[in-house]
């Protein structure tokens, strides 16, 4: 039988393509996509093997020999710091018999020793040796060199940990493409940048990683109904159920993506939120950085980002700051301002990666992080506050996560894995008046571009052979 | 102090106040356990205003990460850096005040759960009326249809304060065993 993997087009047993899964003249997937285990094996090669993919931050190892244990989609990764502050990504597996290297999540070690045989390892995954070296008990048909850990390709960006295993694939630069002007304002902006405030928190989600990552691209138009709870009552966004759907509060913004599937959201922020709504947004950027800095900063923080960043990136964090949004593929990106018990907003910043754990299931890991140069105090707000919307208990996502796993439940029967998911409301590209960036661009209400664009860049990657 | 990698970040989930003990089978202690008791059976019963009367002014309410170890600092695993919860009164206000709203999805339809409170341990604190309280907790819930039950086990420390209105919650940390959780979401309180 002809390898799935291996081929252009790959055929699952039954007979389908790519073709039947994604209809490129439609905008419309199948929703057997959201189960499948043939089609996951191929997503863990051409997707997963292939991407570049976010794996933690810079300030949680900050010492030689430091190491946390994370995983690239089913595979366990060492990313650990050498000897000379550089950063390593090897497979946690050991080369002898298969036993996992590290049994911790976190730890410093110079030397990683299986604990099943003794072979052991440094941080940059070199071989050292097994036990009793006069006996050679790694053979003499392989060398040592051959026998250290698989590496990743690592690119660090400004302090969130990147890796690839196609090392001679595309370089992290092109990874981004044209969303790295916006990127880069939300992580680029202050002297001393970014910084973790605690390990990630771990959950498993009983669905498939795509139900998360598709929703990740920018799903704006979700907000307004799954996330009802922000809106009416005494929610930070205004309206009541009588007139949710005529205001439509967090609706019309900007929308950015591009070709590689990376999508942000960026929103004025007068039209979100009502406690905003008396602002004068008329002044300039500089007025209104320091009168309303983008979440995560202050004022004085705000002063800093003028040295990092264009005139033209800047005009947009004042105006149009990016607020939500997803890398490709299984990153969600949450920098905003929430409603503090006493009605004040106050910002928080969290990163998602969803890593799946075969078809039916992925984790969630929620990374929580401020600038390093903010007020002590200010940090402990933004803990608070993204322990208190996102991840485990937050309030925002408890909602989805008690969504995506039924998505993945209605793709078992026969006629509903038929049934597909509708990506059709399209604004189409257009460039708005004065407009200072580049990428796809979608103005006015949100639609289902940026999320439409995630899937061509799925359907290019399970193109294309491992 | 933002390294995950720092042991020094991290405490022991192990337990003993320096009060005095406050014997099993005592007044005191049978007092404390029905107001455990009692704090399981309304948050069961979704009876979150009568709950909150429960709460005192000054709570804190936490649940840290816990982290795997090895070697030295291997019982050192409870990382208070970050948490699945980090509540104080108004915030737990806040919550509830969500799960009111009608479109709390992820409990509307709601959770059917049964909380189940053991080994509970009393201590004297210093100021008189207050005490530490450890108990554990084991919370099953059903969710919808799905015939597989969720759940969570932890180690509770609390602080309860004796009042005019019965005892008060003053501080609780949640010591969940899972470094990974296998429920969905905390949309539930524990």
């Amino acid at each position: 039988m002809q390898d799935p993997v291996g081929s252009d087009n790959f055929v699952l047993s039954d007979g389908c393509t790519l073709d039947d899964l994604i209809d490129l003249e439609m905008n419309e997937v199948s929703l057997r996509v959201m189960s499948d285990p043939e089609l996951h094996r191929i997503e863990m090669e051409r997707v997963f093997a292939k991407t570049w993919l976010l794996l933690g931050h810079d300030s949680e190892i900050p010492e030689a020999g430091d190491y946390v244990v994370r995983s690239m989609g089913e595979d366990p990764v060492i990313v650990a710091r050498g000897k000379n502050g550089e950063v390593h990504v090897s497979l946690n597996v050991c080369p002898h018999r298969g036993m996992r290297i590290c049994t911790a999540e976190t730890g410093n070690a110079m030397v990683h020793r299986c604990i099943y045989h003794g072979w052991a390892f440094r941080p940059d995954g070199s071989f050292i040796g097994a036990p009793i070296e006069k006996e050679q008990m790694h053979g003499s048909k392989r060398s040592k060199d051959e026998l250290g850990l698989p590496k990743a390709r690592v690119h660090l960006y400004h302090g969130l940990i990147f890796a690839t295993w196609n090392v001679d694939g595309p370089s992290f630069e092109e990874f981004l493409g044209t969303q790295k002007f916006y990127l880069d304002m939300l992580f680029k902006r202050t002297d001393a940048g970014q910084e973790l405030l605690g390990p990630p928190q771990r959950f498993i989600i009983a669905a498939n990683w795509k139900t998360a990552c598709e929703q990740s691209a920018s799903d704006g138009f979700h907000t307004l109904t799954l996330h009802r709870s922000l809106m009416v009552g005494d929610g930070p966004m205004g309206s009541t159920p009588e007139t949710i759907y005529d205001q439509a509060p967090g609706m019309y913004g900007v929308d950015i993506s591009s070709t590689e599937g990376h999508s942000l959201r960026c929103m004025p922020m007068d039209k979100q939120f009502t406690s905003f709504a008396g602002m004068d947004f008329s002044q300039d950027d500089d007025a209104l950085l320091q009168a309303l800095p983008p979440p995560g900063l202050t004022p004085e923080l705000a002063l800093q980002a003028k040295h990092h960043l264009s005139p033209e990136q800047l005009h947009l964090l004042a105006t149009n700051p990016p607020q939500v949004g997803g890398m490709f593929p299984n990153v969600l990106i949450i920098y905003i301002y929430v409603a503090r018990p006493d009605g004040t907003m106050s910002p928080a910043l969290a990163l998602h990666t969803y890593q799946p754990r075969g078809p039916g299931k992925f984790e969630f890991f929620n990374f929580i992080l401020a600038e390093k140069d903010a007020p002590e105090e200010l940090k402990r707000d933004m803990l608070e506050n993204a322990i208190r919307q996102t991840g485990t208990s937050g309030m925002i996502e408890q909602d989805d996560a008690d969504t995506w796993p039924q998505i993945m439940r209605s793709s078992y029967g026969p006629k509903a894995r038929k049934s597909t998911l509708k990506y059709q409301a399209i604004a189409g590209h257009e460039i708005p008046d004065g407009w200072p960036g580049p990428g796809l661009i979608y103005e006015g209400f949100t639609k289902d571009d940026t999320q439409w664009n995630w899937w061509l860049n799925y359907h290019r990657l399970m193109s294309t052979p491992a | 102090m933002t390294s995950t990698a720092l042991a020094e970040g991290a405490s022991l989930a192990s337990w003993l106040p320096e009060g005095r003990r406050v014997s099993f089978g005592s007044e005191i202690h049978g007092r404390i356990v029905d107001a455990l008791f009692d704090e399981a059976s309304l948050l069961d019963s979704r009876r979150f205003a009568e709950w909150i009367s429960m709460l005192a002014p000054d709570l804190r309410y936490t649940a840290p990460i816990r982290v795997t170890r090895t070697g030295a600092h291997r019982d050192r695993d409870v990382m208070r850096t970050m948490m699945h919860f980090n509540e104080d009164r108004p915030s737990i206000v806040q919550r509830v005040g969500r799960l009111d709203k009608n479109c709390a999805w992820a409990e509307d339809p709601p959770s059917r759960t049964r909380r189940f409170v053991s080994n509970v341990r009393v201590f004297e604190c210093a100021t008189p009326g207050e005490y530490e309280v450890g108990s554990y907790l084991l919370v099953k819930r059903s969710r919808s249809d799905n015939p597989k039950c969720e759940e969570v086990t932890a180690d509770r420390h609390d602080r309860w304060r004796w009042t005019e209105s019965g005892y008060q919650l003053v501080l609780r940390e949640i010591i969940v065993d899972q470094s990974v959780l296998s429920m969905s979401n905390f949309a539930i309180f524990l």
